[in-house]
């Protein structure tokens, strides 16, 4: 495998590494008031996500590919919420781990990297046709 | 009759900004991948002192066969600028700047040769 294609196919990893976590991100996002529906239930825990990279033997590039998708452990905010199903005997009720901030840096962290991507498989795609055009228009 | 060298030289370069490419792919891709360092090629001058004679590899089995980044070393650079705690090495702007880099020099060696073989396909022709 030639090396430009070789870049196209790291890059393509690093697409689908990056969409897999906007995928996670929004899950975390989506279930931000997701509470337990019994009292004292536990709530929406937030998903994390990591990655690795493993090298391509037929290439020699490094693929980057999703290691795992974890659980953050962190402790649950408690709100006072008489009224949920999810509250407990004193009213309280454990809302998800999730800080839309957090998740909206690593949002916008993710969109940076994938623009990376494309521009290097876009860069990968013209280099490619610049050697091509040196068989093209030889009057 | 003194053979014509720059073609030669040109398909030698172009590998070599194709292999840099390929490693700056790799750096872009894993730019979120705790404990990986970021890799590089070779300098071209490099590449071009050392005239090393290599062993020929005439069979899928022989020694350097399967190599496929055709010889240029590529080697984890020394990091620059801050670390991510996470280990992780890589500059996201550093790497576009190299691409840059690498395309602007494939510009200018696809022109050259571009211009090289219209040269001779004119003097066939006439």
């Amino acid at each position: 495998m030639d090396a430009l294609t070789a870049a196209l196919k790291v890059a393509a990893s690093g697409l689908g590494a990056q969409s897999e976590r906007l995928r996670v991100v929004s899950e975390n996002l989506a279930n931000a008031q997701s509470t337990g529906n019994t009292p004292g239930a536990d709530p929406y825990r937030r998903k994390t996500i990591t990655f690795q990279s493993e090298l391509d033997r037929t290439s020699g590039g490094s693929l980057v590919e999703v290691s795992s998708i974890a659980r953050d452990p962190s402790d649950f905010p408690i709100e006072f919420q008489p009224g949920n199903e999810a509250a407990d005997e004193k009213g309280y009720v454990k809302m998800p781990n999730v800080n839309a901030l957090v998740e909206m840096a690593d949002m916008s962290e993710a969109n940076r990297s994938y623009e990376a991507n494309l521009q290097v498989i876009k860069q990968a795609r013209d280099l490619i046709s610049m050697t091509i055009d040196l068989m093209r228009n030889q009057q | 009759m003194q053979p014509v060298n720059l073609f030669d030289l040109a398909t030698r370069q172009s590998q070599w900004l194709a292999v840099r490419q390929s490693a700056i792919a790799s750096n872009i891709a894993n730019a979120n991948t705790p404990g990986y360092t970021a890799n590089d090629v070779e300098p071209f001058e490099k590449v071009l002192d050392r005239t090393a004679v290599t062993l020929a590899a005439t069979q899928a089995g022989h020694l350097g066969a399967e190599k496929a980044n055709a010889g240029f070393n590529v080697k984890p650079k020394e990091a620059t600028g801050s670390i991510m705690p996470s280990k992780n090495t890589v500059v996201l702007e550093d790497e576009l700047m190299k691409a840059g880099e690498v395309r602007r020099s494939f510009e200018l060696n696809t022109a050259i040769v571009k211009a090289f073989h219209s040269m001779m396909t004119m003097v066939v022709k006439s």
